[in-house]
């Protein structure tokens, strides 16, 4: 065993926390700037927006690196939002909790005074929650008649000086059907300046990554041919944004900016809804939600189509041409359809052997008799369609497409089971095990086809739409011509669609726009002037003498500062990711100047409701737009927030706690032989 | 042709305490276990460096587990810790850092190891009489007819494990449930031979510590069944829902587990000839009107889906570990064999019902009365799941143990440096015909006194992990911290405000002094003084204590004792 003192000069941990995290701060806020991920031994890149991607491309063998995947892992898993915001806390908190060491604050102080802290802060901003109830009457009485709209504009961080495309990604603009809006590229950390909109691009990121790649000479080539572009108006169809969407706006307030996840989600949620009134289920359920990647049509194609939509090849295409419009008998099968196939937990036995006395000369291999006899099962049955949970034997589907039988592999459990429902098919996990019951009907499938009616052939695969009568299901049918942008897409609507699922979980949700955080702010500001407030009885009993109450609050006065530089630094790097802060200092003086303003208020919560309510409070205190009230609402998730704190004070905390890593197993012997051997101690 | 190659010569290695690398590895090892020790421990991370999962614990069962050590010294201490913690679960870090400290101040003694051996065993009586008797001053009796005492031993084991992560209200929440799972398992109608329940644990990782939860009966979970529709079950006549367990595979695979082969002719299927017979249980089981039937491993879906159509819940993989909490649930005898199914197996439940906690679904088995309970234990991360799971079975551990002799010792490192004094004050006074019968002098005997005091006070001592002093005052005994950045000169009573058990507060002068001082301490003229009730206290599981003790002394005896290492270089 080998065993490591993690505290040799500063905290390993804790450095090796922040180093990570700051990979991530452009991910910070509504204006995300991507990156790309390269693997240097395959020359193989990823597009990447989000905290999860990031983490997953990155090399984490380290101890700290494998908590801090687990801890955004589980968040992801918990909340799929706010993530982004887990790992940026993370290592703002890592180097907060590193200056308090080095400053002797002994680290039972630290942990005490910082959960304590948040704990304090999560109770305070209870105050800014607003139900859903209410957001719904209010969202859907006022206002968002503005011509106003934020355009999100993908902008990839680059490391040159030179260029001046920051805005990198343009094309979706076009088809984001947003109120005519002047874009204009802007230059290196020059404050966005465009009359008519409050359209932003983010300033120049210059954030030095080992881990990630910039556009490099491929890109600017790339995107040099594109700049003259930049200065037109982008137009589009305008979207009535006063039709009372009810859920719709919830969402569009959640999505922070995100249009094109906005509009498909608003969409699902009109869908849901109306079914909802029929039959009294709940207004938006995400387990009947589905996505379909068609990459080749431009981004203005995304829609929503009821029923389930996949890709399948042209063959099989051809055989929904029979089918027409006639309702199929469908068959659901939760396991693969292959002749080796055996259900999870049936183990082949190995010392069977079989005899053969009299040998048939001709008569198939035992491989066509299974494929004849299923055939024989699927037509007996009448059975037109089969969607399959595993694979699919090619043989089988040759013949099937031969016999005008579809069969659809990969296809998951919740699709199964939403045709289950209302075609009252049975999944069952061999044909032989069919029985009458089991097959469904009422099913159809047709080719599916864009908004203008023409059916899409995009070469290799064909998308195809079964639906049946009263299904549930929805797909979201996400189109770009970028393929590097097909997962980004992806993971924004399911962002959304979580944001919404929770939002309405919690039956609440927060003020949003950094409002939150301000009040943290504030909040701790009043924590540290009132060191031990007389109405915390358990404390004062504690520290019954002088000498020990001036401890405690000396190590307040280092500690709480180190909490709130976590949510200070948040806001600034959203104000300078979205621009509307040219520096981390503007925008520090910037929160600074409200924090004064919430303090000489005497009520910080009421402040910050009345500058929230009127706007985006932090838009930038010189710029044109001060005082141009009328914004958008931007809501928060409770939960997903206040647990993603948590969850980052937890991870820093557990690191900070930790004295010596300690390795077992065969890695001790490379470690013995190896050079840092001298770091170790073995036992 | 084989290689013969000669046999190596065991080696032999003399004394092996006294060479450097034993005494090397000795000190690390307890530098490692007391850096871990009380409620600001720091923690260790367990992994195998190269990117696996990582452990974040400061408790002695994961680290010792997970630990592998060379020499056979230290083997021969950390097993006898271990075979410690799997009869108590609790005091595991005390047992191994006062060995570690044992082993220190003995070896430093300079008197023979016999000599040094016997008087120990002289002392450690002292102590468990002391313990024992009444007048103990380091011990409060558990009531259990009321909860305090009982939340305050679960309180300080939760406590003292900081890699749970828990804050204050997490704290007192999972305290609550760890007892109301304890009681769930106590019996309600007592007869001769009582036998306490089982608290099963559920995971939920990833959930809030606040949504952990207790329920009475067993959680099966079940990916399969939508919690949409309500279940309906089938019962008999008295209200009651017959259930099969099957402890047996019933995937449909299970023809042959022996050597050899079978041969058959082509077109037999054993594959189906099984399924029949699995279909012909099937048909039994429904004849039978059985409601439920559970099967520790895989249930074939051709079965499955049959016994779906007659309307009998059918639930499969519930795991080795369910298997006995079932049965002593269910009154049913579990099933080895697919072609013999009596009915006198089948056990009866009082309801099932659909549960889902975070984004998992099970099935809730109900019994009429239960003595085997659930614990949803959720948490944030694995890492701190995994530690405050330990925490949990340690506590409920103690309950057990608590319940069979109600008592509890003073933790925070009262108990300790209360014996220590005790011990200290009867030394000074011990009758010569008792040194005869030790046979040794009343310097020696004064010598091995002071090192046991000291490693027992070592023991408190490693309570403090931020530089700041330890007292110990001459009235009780008791301990108490003073936080660091203070002059020592100062006044001590301006500095001390509770000591590590929270009995006493700092109202009178009790006159402290340094713990880990200079040689010749004062003694305490007197017995220390035991002290009344007080609420939220810090207490440790007496058996588990008194057990780590005499644990911790003949390990310590027996390595001391180590003239000689063979090893078997073959």
């Amino acid at each position: 065993m080998a065993f490591r003192d993690v505290n040799a000069r500063r905290h390993i941990g804790l450095q090796r926390l922040s180093s990570l995290a700051l990979a991530g701060r452009t991910f910070l806020g509504p204006m995300k700037s991507c990156k790309f991920i390269v693997d240097e031994s395959t020359n193989q890149s990823t597009l990447i927006c989000s905290a999860v991607r990031l983490i997953e491309s990155l090399d984490l063998t380290t101890a700290a690196g494998q908590l801090l995947n687990e801890t955004i892992q589980a968040q992801k898993k918990e909340f799929n939002t706010g993530m982004s915001t887990l790992l940026f806390l993370v290592g703002a908190w890592s180097n907060a909790v590193g200056e308090c060491l080095q400053q002797n604050v002994p680290v039972s102080a630290i942990v005490s005074v910082m959960s304590e802290g948040l704990n304090s802060c999560c109770e305070r901003v209870q105050c800014l929650q607003i139900a859903i109830h209410d957001v719904n009457k209010e969202l859907c009485s006022s206002n968002i008649s503005a011509p106003e709209e934020v355009i999100p504009i993908n902008s990839c961080s680059h490391q040159e000086n030179d260029c001046n495309f920051n805005k990198g990604l343009v094309s979706p603009l076009a088809s984001f059907g947003s109120i005519a809006s002047l874009v204009k590229p802007v230059g290196d950390k020059s404050t966005s300046v465009i009359s008519g909109s409050d359209v932003i691009a983010s300033s120049c990121n210059k954030q030095k990554l080992t881990h990630s790649r910039y556009f490099s000479t491929l890109g600017k080539r790339h995107f040099s041919s594109q700049q003259g572009n930049f200065q037109g108006y982008l137009s589009g169809p305008s979207a009535d944004p006063c039709e009372c969407y009810g859920l719709g706006h919830l969402a569009m307030a959640l999505s922070h900016g995100n249009q094109a996840s906005t509009k498909l989600l608003q969409s699902i949620v009109t869908y849901q809804q109306e079914r909802a009134e029929h039959s009294g289920s709940s207004q938006f359920n995400i387990a009947e939600i589905v996505t379909c990647c068609l990459l080749g049509l431009p981004e203005s194609y995304s829609h929503v189509s009821p029923g389930f939509v996949t890709l399948v090849s042209p063959e099989q295409a051809t055989v929904i041409k029979h089918f027409e419009d006639k309702p199929l008998r469908i068959l659901l099968m939760d396991g693969d359809l292959t002749e080796q196939y055996r259900h999870l937990g049936f183990n082949r036995p190995c010392n069977v052997r079989t005899i053969l006395e009299h040998p048939r000369l001709q008569g198939g291999r035992e491989g066509d008799l299974w494929l004849s006899s299923t055939l024989d099962i699927l037509i007996s049955f009448e059975v037109n369609l089969v969607l399959v949970k595993g694979n699919v034997c090619e043989n089988l589907m040759e013949r099937c497409i031969a016999n005008s039988i579809l069969v659809i592999g990969s296809v998951t459990r919740d699709v199964l089971c939403a045709f289950g429902e209302v075609t009252s098919a049975q999944p069952v996990t061999y044909l032989t095990q069919l029985n009458a019951a089991c097959v469904g009907s009422g099913a159809q499938a047709e080719l599916w086809k864009v908004c203008d009616g023409r059916a899409v052939d995009l070469g290799e695969l064909v998308p195809v739409r079964i639906k049946a009568q009263g299904i549930p299901l929805l797909t979201a049918v996400l189109t770009t011509t970028v393929a590097s942008k097909m997962q980004l897409i992806e993971d924004q609507l399911w962002t959304l669609a979580y944001r919404l699922h929770h939002a309405l979980n919690d039956k609440k949700v927060f003020l949003g726009g950094g409002a939150v955080e301000l009040l943290c702010l504030s909040h701790i500001q009043m924590l540290a002037e009132q060191p031990l407030q007389p109405a915390n009885k358990n404390a004062v009993k504690e520290f019954h003498n002088p000498w020990l109450a001036a401890s405690a609050t000396e190590y307040k006065s280092v500690v709480l500062p180190a909490l709130a530089s976590g949510w200070k630094k948040y806001l600034s790097v959203v104000m300078c990711n979205t621009a509307k802060a040219a520096s981390e200092l503007e925008a520090c003086a910037l929160v600074d100047h409200h924090l004064k303003k919430a303090a000489d208020c005497g009520s910080p919560s009421a402040y910050i409701w009345k500058e929230f309510r009127r706007g985006d409070l932090l838009r930038g205190g010189s710029g044109p737009f001060a005082g141009h009230g009328v914004g958008l609402n931007v809501y928060d998730n409770v939960t997903a927030k206040t647990e993603a704190w948590r969850r980052a004070l937890d991870l820093v905390l557990l690191v900070l706690q930790t004295d010596a890593e300690i390795i077992t197993g065969p890695k001790r012997h490379q470690l013995l032989k190896s050079h840092a051997s001298s770091e170790f101690m073995f036992l | 042709m084989s290689r013969l190659e000669a046999k190596k010569p065991p080696l032999f290695i003399s004394e092996p305490l006294n060479k450097d690398v034993v005494s090397q590895s000795l000190s690390l090892l307890s530098g490692i276990l007391k850096s871990c020790y009380g409620p600001a421990g720091r923690l260790k991370q367990l992994h195998n460096g190269v990117g696996g999962y990582v452990c974040t614990t400061s408790q002695s069962s994961a680290i010792l587990s997970r630990l592998s050590v060379s020499h056979p010294v230290l083997s021969v201490l950390t097993a006898s810790v271990q075979s410690h913690i799997s009869r108590f679960s609790d005091c595991g870090l005390f047992t191994a850092i006062l060995c570690c400290s044992l082993i220190e101040n003995f070896k430093s003694l300079n008197v023979a190891s016999c000599t040094v051996i016997k008087i120990s065993k002289h002392l450690l009586g002292l102590c468990m009489d002391y313990l024992k008797s009444e007048a103990c001053g380091c011990r409060v009796a558990v009531d259990f007819s009321s909860v305090e005492t009982l939340l305050c031993l679960v309180r300080s084991v939760l406590t003292s494990k900081p890699a749970c992560m828990l804050n204050k209200s997490e704290v007192d929440h999972l305290t609550t449930l760890i007892l109301k799972a304890f009681m769930f398992t106590v019996p309600c109608h007592v007869e001769t031979d009582a036998v306490l329940g089982k608290c099963i644990i559920v995971p939920v990782k990833g959930g809030r510590v606040a949504d952990s939860t207790v329920l009475p009966g067993l959680l099966i979970e079940t990916p399969e069944i939508k919690l949409t529709k309500p279940l309906t079950v089938k019962r008999t006549c008295s209200n009651m829902i017959k259930i099969a367990l099957f402890c047996v595979s019933m995937s449909g695979d299970c023809f042959n587990h022996e050597e050899g082969t079978v041969t058959v002719h082509h077109g037999i299927s054993l594959e189906m000839s099984e399924l029949d017979q699995l279909l012909n249980v099937g048909k039994q089981l429904v004849n039978d009107e059985v409601g439920l039937v559970v099967c520790q491993k895989v249930i074939h879906p051709f079965l499955k889906q049959y016994l779906k159509e007659n309307h009998v819940i059918a639930v499969d993989r519930a795991g080795l570990s369910l298997m006995e909490p079932l049965s002593q649930m269910t009154g049913s005898k579990p099933i080895a064999s697919i072609h013999l199914l009596s009915p006198s197996c089948y056990g009866n439940l009082k309801d099932v019902c659909l549960e889902s906690f975070a984004s998992k679904h099970f099935v809730h088995l109900i019994p009429k009365d239960a003595v085997i309970c659930s614990l949803i234990l959720c948490n944030r991360n694995e890492t701190a799941w995994d530690e405050l799971k330990r925490a949990c079975e340690t506590a409920e551990h103690v309950l057990q143990l608590t319940i069979k002799e109600p008592l509890a010792l003073l933790g925070g490192g009262c108990t300790e440096t209360h014996l220590a004094s005790y011990v200290r004050h009867k030394s000074g006074s011990l009758s010569t015909s008792s040194l005869n019968d030790i046979d040794c002098s009343r310097a020696q005997y004064q010598l091995v006194a002071d090192g046991f005091c000291r490693s027992l006070e070592s023991v408190a001592c490693s309570l403090n992990h931020d530089d700041g002093e330890i007292l110990t005052d001459m009235v009780y005994g008791h301990c108490w911290f003073v936080p660091s950045g203070f002059p020592s000169v100062s006044n001590w009573s301006d500095l001390v405000s509770k000591c590590g058990c929270r009995i006493n507060g700092n109202t009178e002068n009790l006159n402290w002094r340094l713990l880990q001082g200079q040689f010749g301490s004062p003694v305490i003229q007197g017995c220390p003084r035991a002290l009344g009730k007080a609420d939220f206290l810090t207490l440790d599981c007496f058996a588990a204590k008194c057990s780590g003790l005499q644990v911790a002394l003949e390990t310590a005896n027996l390595i001391l004792d180590l003239s000689y290492v063979i090893e078997d270089q073959n």
